[in-house]
């Protein structure tokens, strides 16, 4: 039969378009639908286990689609990938099984399934490519699947139909106009050199740097890169929309938004910078430095004047996410090490902090953290976690966070990078004040007034609900207290990250039929 | 929209535009044509007819869940690509057959027409869907 082995990357990505497509077809029977596609999506994570293990022990995969070489699409999984598959997939897996109770009957049944499974195949499909073009396609399919699942509703319906509209329009145009960006930088690069395969897109690039013919427009194309994928993970100029789409999107959808998407963006200008246009890069370096510090500066002062518990996580997410892009912009093995651990936490962290938030929308029946207050006595087991979550993102001890800023910042002190760690540092601050403010202001103090804004719900949550968020409170404690194997893989991810000659020969040296 | 002349013309190049999509259809691989602009082409002639006849008077004789052609259209697809692997070559390796038929001389089977078919029908029902979703009054 078929070695499945073998098929592992391209597994990946079709078997969840397959589903969409049979979650169409299950629409009269929801409980199989649901059992159906819990049981692939555990099935894919184990595949993606599996692959990361073989990538680790045997090196970079590589898989022809269609068998035509390296002239037609390859899939790459190196660690890089590998990695973020295995985190992608373990991610929705969690919000899959949280949103089974957490979305409203008639979202779940009509589209959400097959649109979930679209995003995961938009999201895997991104990771495992090894062509731009492809990247460029799975960016689609991630966007226009992420719209659809913004407006689902979910149960008790705490954002107006009107908002998620209003969300939903700002992140469809300007991911659009990115959209077009993108196109444009990867045409005009396909003009220039002929290929749009990443590996030999490297080649020509370094080729024509070292014959000293590199064109100018190398440069702005390099920009628009970083435009693309700014606009993607939210950093400083284009970050304005995420405060707006991730909180109105239902608290899974905003999980997967916060923890993966973002990381999207993250992941491509790793994969654009390092691999293909690492003869331009120095020049770029301090540009993704100051879009950085910028980054952090705004998120997290824009977080401390939030009222609404998620729009204020989401501004944290923006803070956050410059965080790793200052370790990649610094740019040696040993920060991108530290901004890959950042990643990761921060996925775990912030999935973690956002399903909780669905927990506490669900007992206070409000987004708003003023007519919230006492619920520790309510509701004991969010407050912990919440403090977890809270603990971690600001960088406390036996934390995961605290691992990946400690290391952050001695990596930037170790490359001398002295003024932007500085900076860094003073708004980590913040980042504590913001976090701790809300937590105590849900969940210490006085109950609210009950007469103004109602009783807190008694009925206790599902194991549905609560299982994923005690999962990815453990996966947080663990990275705090054992965080030996991660930063292995991170250190192993980020020499394969600079030094990208196994990359392009495992891709080029290919027997084309 | 509903006068006398759109109604008989689109009466008339209704059979017409199906049988040319068709024809599109098929005749993608090598020459020009494929299932993406065959599908759209069968689309815009239903758009065509639910405009000239109003969509409540043609959902009274012709009203097919667009959602599932979508699926069908992707099932098939996916099956397809997947299809290859099972005879252990990679996922969307092409099969190609060259068939002698009495009448027709010889015909180029490829297992890419199964995926063109997927597409017009993906084609087919999500701009369908689309189009009836945003027209409809509810």
């Amino acid at each position: 039969m078929i070695d499945i082995s073998k098929h592992i990357p391209i597994i990946l990505i079709a078997v969840p378009i397959l589903m969409a497509a049979i979650m169409v077809f299950l629409k009269s029977s929801p409980k199989l639908q649901k059992s159906l596609n819990v049981f692939v999506t555990l099935c894919l994570l184990a595949l993606s286990v599996v692959l990361l293990l073989r990538v680790w022990t045997d090196g970079i995969i590589v898989y022809e689609v269609g068998e035509w070489g390296k002239y037609g699409i390859v899939l790459v999984a190196d660690l890089l990938s590998a990695g973020m598959v295995v985190l992608t997939l373990f991610v929705s897996f969690l919000s899959l099984v949280y949103s089974l109770d957490y979305i409203e009957e008639r979202s779940l049944n009509s589209t959400y399934h097959s649109l979930f499974n679209l995003l995961m195949a938009g999201l895997t499909g991104s990771f495992l490519t090894g062509d731009i073009f492809n990247l460029f396609v799975f960016f689609e399919i991630l966007l226009l699947s992420s719209c659809g699942l913004v407006i689902a509703n979910e149960k008790g319906g705490v954002t107006k139909a009107s908002d998620k509209m209003e969300a939903t329009f700002k992140y469809l145009v300007l991911s659009m106009l990115g959209s077009i960006v993108m196109l444009i930088a990867i045409s005009s690069l396909y003009a220039t050199v002929g290929t749009v395969n990443m590996a030999d897109i490297a080649v020509k690039v370094s080729a024509m740097s070292a014959a000293g013919t590199m064109p100018w427009h190398i440069y702005p194309i390099a920009l628009l890169f970083i435009v693309v994928f700014g606009n993607k993970a939210a950093i400083f100029p284009l970050h304005y929309w995420l405060p707006d789409v991730h909180p109105t999107a239902p608290s899974p959808i905003s999980a997967m938004l916060s923890g993966v998407l973002i990381k999207v963006g993250v992941y491509g200008m790793l994969r654009v910078f390092f691999l293909m246009f690492r003869d331009v890069l120095p020049m770029f370096q301090p540009i993704i430095i100051l879009l950085a510090l910028v980054t952090i500066i705004i998120g997290a002062i824009s977080a401390i004047g939030q009222t609404d518990v998620k729009r204020m996580l989401a501004y944290s997410s923006v803070g956050q996410i410059g965080y790793v892009f200052l370790g990649v912009g610094m740019g040696s093995v040993y920060t991108i090490t530290a901004a890959l651990v950042y990643l990761v936490n921060h996925a775990f962290a912030k999935s973690m902090l956002f399903l909780t938030s669905g927990g506490i929308i669900h007992h206070a029946h409000t987004r708003n953290m003023q007519k919230m207050g006492g619920m520790i006595k309510s509701a004991p087991l969010m407050g912990a976690m919440f403090l977890i979550g809270a603990m971690s993102i600001a960088g406390f001890p036996p934390m995961g966070g605290f691992i990946a800023k400690f290391i952050l910042f001695d990596a930037g002190i170790e490359e001398g990078f002295y003024i932007p760690i500085a900076i860094a540092l003073i708004f980590a601050v913040l980042t504590l004040f913001y976090m701790f403010r809300a937590w105590m202001i849900m969940f210490w103090g006085e109950p609210r007034d009950f007469e103004t804004y109602g009783e807190y719900s008694s009925h206790a949550l599902s194991p549905l609900l609560t299982v994923p968020i005690i999962i990815l409170a453990i996966g947080v404690i663990i990275f705090g207290v054992y965080a030996e194997p991660l930063i292995a893989l991170a250190q192993a991810t980020a020499v394969q990250i600079v030094d990208p000659q196994p990359y392009i020969d495992a891709v080029m040296t290919r027997v084309v039929r | 929209m509903t006068t006398l002349i759109t109604k008989t013309i689109t009466k008339i190049c209704l059979p017409l535009v199906i049988l040319f999509s068709i024809s599109l259809l098929l005749a993608g691989h090598n020459n020009p044509g494929g299932g993406f602009i065959g599908g759209v082409m069968f689309a815009s002639i239903i758009a065509l007819m639910y405009v000239v006849f109003g969509l409540k008077f043609t959902e009274s004789f012709f009203n097919p869940d667009w959602s599932k052609w979508f699926a069908f259209g992707l099932l098939i697809s996916c099956i397809t690509a997947f299809g290859a692997l099972f005879v252990g070559h990679n996922f969307f390796r092409s099969a190609v057959e060259f068939v002698h038929l009495p009448f027709f001389g010889e015909i180029e089977l490829v297992s890419a027409g199964l995926f063109d078919i997927g597409v017009y029908f993906v084609v087919i029902g999500s701009l369908l869907f689309m189009f009836k979703n945003v027209g409809d009054d509810r």
